[in-house]
């Protein structure tokens, strides 16, 4: 509210449109970008873009490198010489690696799905219920978020071995069900929303939960992606934790059997670039699919045009 | 408010006590190994699945044919946390039957009581092994020897011929004595303008040991790597850094590290084994044509040799099949077959007499395989049993301290000699 | 929550007034785990670490993931393989990203050539304790980046965009219209990255052990907190007594750290 203050008196001087008419690429606001904008920004993309995936691309090099190319020649060659996707096919002999993955997916299916509920219903609470105790509830979960993980593994696994749970899938995913870092990110998105809109629903006699479902939950969306995202992300690539939970390798997750690829008797690097891609590709697909979403928050909802 | 926080925190400690009570050693199975050989047990290995287990599941198969009525189940952990898997699992009380360790995993669990007493329950398997090897898992300071003696690896020295030729030196002929290493390396350095460096790692324990220094009393009570030959050993090592000689982030290098930087030619030796050559071939197949193999220098005559074991729970429910298995894993016959699938050597008496390990046929695989086999039979773990992770990094930061000359490597030595001994009363 | 964070976290305090070890039930030694930290060269040198990586990292990663944000927010030709590649260094494993940058830093790296061939010379980005450290909280930075560009995204996306059609109607410049557009509205993020950042960073391990080593740099010198609890507690002969207190510093300290954002937040407010 505070920054419509501060906007309005600038609104009272309106000046002439600055663009010049061209025809050209336009934002999502069916504004035109003139041409050498558009040229700064696509400079500054690809500058950054070769800061962020510069290293990975030699990764992915190094996967497709031949059993006959050095791949520790100084200074390091970037391509592949005779690439070929032999690696990869290496990988699967090595390691069930489709049966790792399942047992990810699984992990973090489940992951995503306890978090976006969990944290969404713990976010809305936080935000939006009035009760006693809710800043005490507030400073609870961030407390949780600091409890430092490295200390208290051990006492986790055995918490989980008196429930007969270790060894298990859902021993995995338990103790990171509802993060508690998604719940603060949850309710600040809620806390974002105008609070006008749920007023009027609540004057019309909607009732927490049909307030929470049908207005609050979509207009969010954006932020539920990134909670999908983070609790995808953080199953997936976890690792000490479901190492010390599993014992029996039929259930190990991707992160534990692509370790196996770094033998006792020899470390093949191509053979480990070629599991760090698989391990990393399904998350990049993932983003890629979900990032629209980023995009829809409540600004979506007040459509103009 | 008070009364129920108050409560609260009886309750977590009521919650908390049984499980600080988990480590202490209350008996578990029984000692005696003499009864039936049946029921199922778990046996561990240490990352050997993807490359070895068709090899595994027959040494599994044979057993429980030879023992009707017995069933192995194996798992394997992979490389990396295996401390941390091993120490949740002794702390929770899920320990496999059959454990796959290293001599340094054997004495803490020794010591917890943990490991079983194979000079109490198999002390008649003790002569079919390798005295050196059956040894290496008896801890100072405490009596019996905790795991059967698997596999043993030991190797020569690497070194890159043309860093040698480049710098002058005669590459046919590396050094073999420490003063040798010591003045070809400085030369190395001095010729390279700095660029290239002999060795890649600071001193370990086991260069201590292997240079001749007394590492622990005889009772294992305390250390004693701060003598005058080890300290004669640290002040080399600086002046080898002082010259670059040994690799400005020697400090902050790990076997992998160097590894790599050996095979970049940055680095122009590089201790390994018989495995690497494969590696070399694979990773750097110009470097290959390069690599000069030389014996590992030695004070003392005796090589280093690392040691892996094969431990008995002590809380297992099937003693028998337990210590008849981890048995039947480590006899000569399974470890001659082993050794062939990769280049280990067994630790049974006599195998290392095998034509296998005895005749060249002219191949580098097969010499340093012969080399490193006539070396082993009088080969010393000279890591100390007791030495923990907590003591190598002791002792790594010291040694750095000396190296960068903050400390002289007297003080060096003899602070890291007060917090080994102040950790190894520790430990308990 | 209870039992998974609570439990072991009330067992972990009580643990620090204990001398247990990994395999050892401990016994009770009041307060002598806190008096022996004060006397530990290493736990200062790891707090004062830890806290250099608060001060180094949180600024660039408040601000640097915002610009990108913005950089990325116009829908034009593309940009969804910009979000995408941008997203990368997050998802990519922290094993892998360190050692590809340990491999470009390394003395005959790639940024090492570079710097010798524009005639600055080699720099021991690897061997110096103050340069290792650096190059840590670069990978931080770098790795952080996507992350907290996709939480201000979610952010930006709430902004009423009347505001900033308001703002450059008037004719304010982009560097105007940050200020006081896209700044005060995205305010209570900035602040809650600050404080999410500020706690990664105080409990920073993984960067730091993979560029400088397990033993923490030369000599320990880039040991932070949380590399002395991970080295002190765990293996088989792990002092879990040690250990737990080192743990419970951490934890007030972050307390302490969050308290203090959230309060600098505050006063704005009022």
């Amino acid at each position: 509210m505070s920054v419509l203050e501060k906007v309005r008196p600038v609104e009272r001087r309106p000046e002439t449109e600055r663009h010049p008419r061209r025809r050209g690429v336009t934002d999502e606001h069916g504004r035109r970008i003139r041409a050498w904008e558009l040229a700064l920004r696509y400079l500054l993309l690809l500058g950054v873009l070769a800061l962020t995936v510069g290293p990975f691309l030699w990764q992915l090099s190094t996967s497709l490198k031949g059993p006959t190319e050095d791949i520790f020649s100084s200074p390091p060659k970037f391509l592949p010489g005779s690439p070929s996707l032999h690696n990869y096919e290496r990988v699967a002999d090595t390691i069930p690696v489709w049966d790792f993955a399942l047992n990810s997916l699984k992990v973090a299916g489940a992951n995503v799905v306890t978090n976006c509920v969990g944290s969404a219903l713990a976010g809305y609470a936080l935000a939006r219920l009035r009760y006693r105790g809710r800043r005490v509830a507030t400073l609870v979960f961030i407390l949780a978020m600091l409890v430092p993980v490295e200390g208290i593994i051990i006492a986790q696994f055995t918490t989980m071995r008196e429930l007969g749970l270790n060894n298990t899938l859902i021993g995995v995913v338990l103790p990171g069900c509802v993060g508690a870092m998604n719940v603060l990110l949850m309710r600040n998105a809620f806390l974002g929303l105008p609070y006008e809109i749920e007023e009027a629903a609540f004057v019309d006699g909607a009732n927490a939960w049909q307030r929470f479902l049908r207005i609050a939950l979509p207009s969010v969306r954006g932020t539920l992606a990134v909670v999908a995202i983070f609790a995808f992300m953080g199953a997936w690539d976890d690792f000490l934790w479901p190492l010390i939970v599993l014992s029996d390798p039929s259930k190990f997750t991707l992160t534990i059997g692509l370790n196996y690829l770094h033998g006792t008797f020899a470390n093949d690097e191509r053979l480990v670039a070629a599991g760090t891609i698989i391990a990393v590709a399904p998350l990049i697909a993932l983003f890629a699919c979900l990032q629209r979403y980023f995009f829809r928050g409540v600004g979506e909802g007040a459509v103009k045009g | 408010m008070s009364i129920p926080r108050r409560a609260l925190v009886t309750a977590a400690v009521a919650l908390v006590l049984p499980l600080s009570a988990c480590g202490s050693g209350d008996s578990g199975g029984s000692t005696d190994a003499s009864g039936k050989v049946e029921g199922d047990i778990t046996f561990q290995t240490w990352n050997l699945r993807a490359n070895f287990k068709a090899y595994f599941e027959g040494v599994i198969v044979d057993f429980e044919k030879k023992y009707p009525g017995t069933h192995v189940k194996w798992i394997d952990q992979p490389a990396e946390g295996y401390a941390d898997k091993i120490s949740a699992d002794a702390a929770g009380g899920t320990l496999p039957d059959v454990v796959n360790v290293s001599p340094d995993l054997v004495a803490p669990l020794a010591k917890a009581g943990l490991a079983l007493d194979l000079d109490k329950s198999a002390a008649q398997y003790e002569k079919e092994y390798l005295a050196g090897a059956w040894a290496s898992h008896r801890i100072p300071g405490m009596t019996g020897t905790y795991a059967f003696p698997w596999y043993l690896n030991t190797g020569p020295l690497f070194y890159n011929k043309s860093l040698f030729k480049e710098a002058g030196l005669d590459a046919a002929q590396p050094p073999t004595t420490y003063d040798e290493l010591f003045s070809e390396a400085l030369q190395l350095a001095k010729k390279s303008d700095g660029k290239v460096a002999t060795l890649a790692n600071v001193p370990t324990v086991e260069d201590f040991g292997r240079y001749g220094v007394e590492l622990m009393n005889k009772a294992g009570t305390a250390f004693s790597f701060n003598d005058a030959k080890g300290i004669e050993l640290l002040t080399k090592y600086k002046e080898l850094y002082d010259a670059k000689a040994l690799d400005a982030q020697a400090l902050t290098a790990t076997p992998e590290s160097s590894g790599r930087k050996f095979l970049t030619g940055a680095v122009a030796m590089n201790p390994g084994s018989a495995l690497d050559l494969g590696n070399f071939k694979k990773q750097a197949p110009n470097l290959y044509r390069n690599i000069g193999i030389t014996d590992q220098i030695t004070s003392t005559g005796k090589v280093n040799m690392y040691v892996m074991g094969v431990m008995v729970n002590s809380r297992t429910k099937q003693t028998p099949a337990a210590v008849a298995f981890a048995h039947y894993v480590t006899d000569a016959r399974n470890q001659m077959s082993f050794a062939k699938k990769v280049a280990i050597f067994p630790s049974t008496a006599g195998s290392l007499g095998d034509p296998y390990f005895t005749q060249e046929d002219g191949t580098d695989e097969t010499r340093v395989r012969i080399a490193a086999a006539k070396s082993l039979k009088n080969a010393v773990n000279y890591t100390p049993v007791l030495f923990s992770e907590q003591m190598k990094t002791a002792l790594r930061n010291e040694v750095a301290k000396a190296l960068q000359g903050k400390e002289s490597p007297k003080t060096a030595l003899d602070n890291a000699v007060k917090t080994c001994d102040t950790l190894l009363r520790q430990q308990g | 929550m209870a039992v998974f964070i609570l439990y072991p976290f009330v067992s972990t305090v009580i643990n620090s007034f204990t001398d247990r070890r990994t395999l050892i039930p401990g016994e009770f030694v009041g307060l002598a785990n806190f008096r022996e930290l004060l006397h530990d060269e290493m736990f200062w040198t790891g707090l004062r670490n830890s806290t250099l990586y608060v001060l180094g990292v949180v600024p660039a990663l408040v601000l640097l993931p915002l610009l990108l944000a913005l950089l990325v927010q116009k829908n034009i030709p593309g940009i969804t393989f910009f979000r995408s590649a941008f997203y990368t260094p997050v998802v990519a494993s922290i094993v892998v990203v360190g050692l590809i940058w340990v491999w470009l830093l390394d003395e005959r790296g790639l940024v090492n050539s570079l710097l010798e061939a524009i005639g600055i010379g080699k720099v021991g980005f690897l061997s110096d304790q103050w340069l290792l450290l650096l190059s840590a909280m670069a990978v931080t930075v770098w790795k952080g980046l996507g992350y907290y560009m996709i939480i201000y995204l979610a952010a930006l996306a709430n902004v009423p965009r009347e505001l900033h059609e308001a703002a450059s109607v008037d004719g304010a410049g982009a560097v105007r219209r940050f200020l006081t557009v896209t700044v005060p509205a995205v305010r209570s993020t900035m602040v809650l990255v600050a404080a999410l950042s500020s706690v990664a960073a105080f409990k920073v391990f993984s960067e730091v052990y993979l560029m400088a080593g397990p033993d923490g740099g030369p000599a320990g010198e880039d040991t932070t907190l949380v590399m002395l609890v991970q080295r002190t507690g765990t293996g088989l002969t792990g002092r879990v007594g040690y250990a737990s207190a080192l743990s419970v510093v951490v934890f007030v300290v972050t307390v302490a750290l969050m308290l203090l954002v959230l309060r600098a937040d505050r006063k704005e407010d009022a």
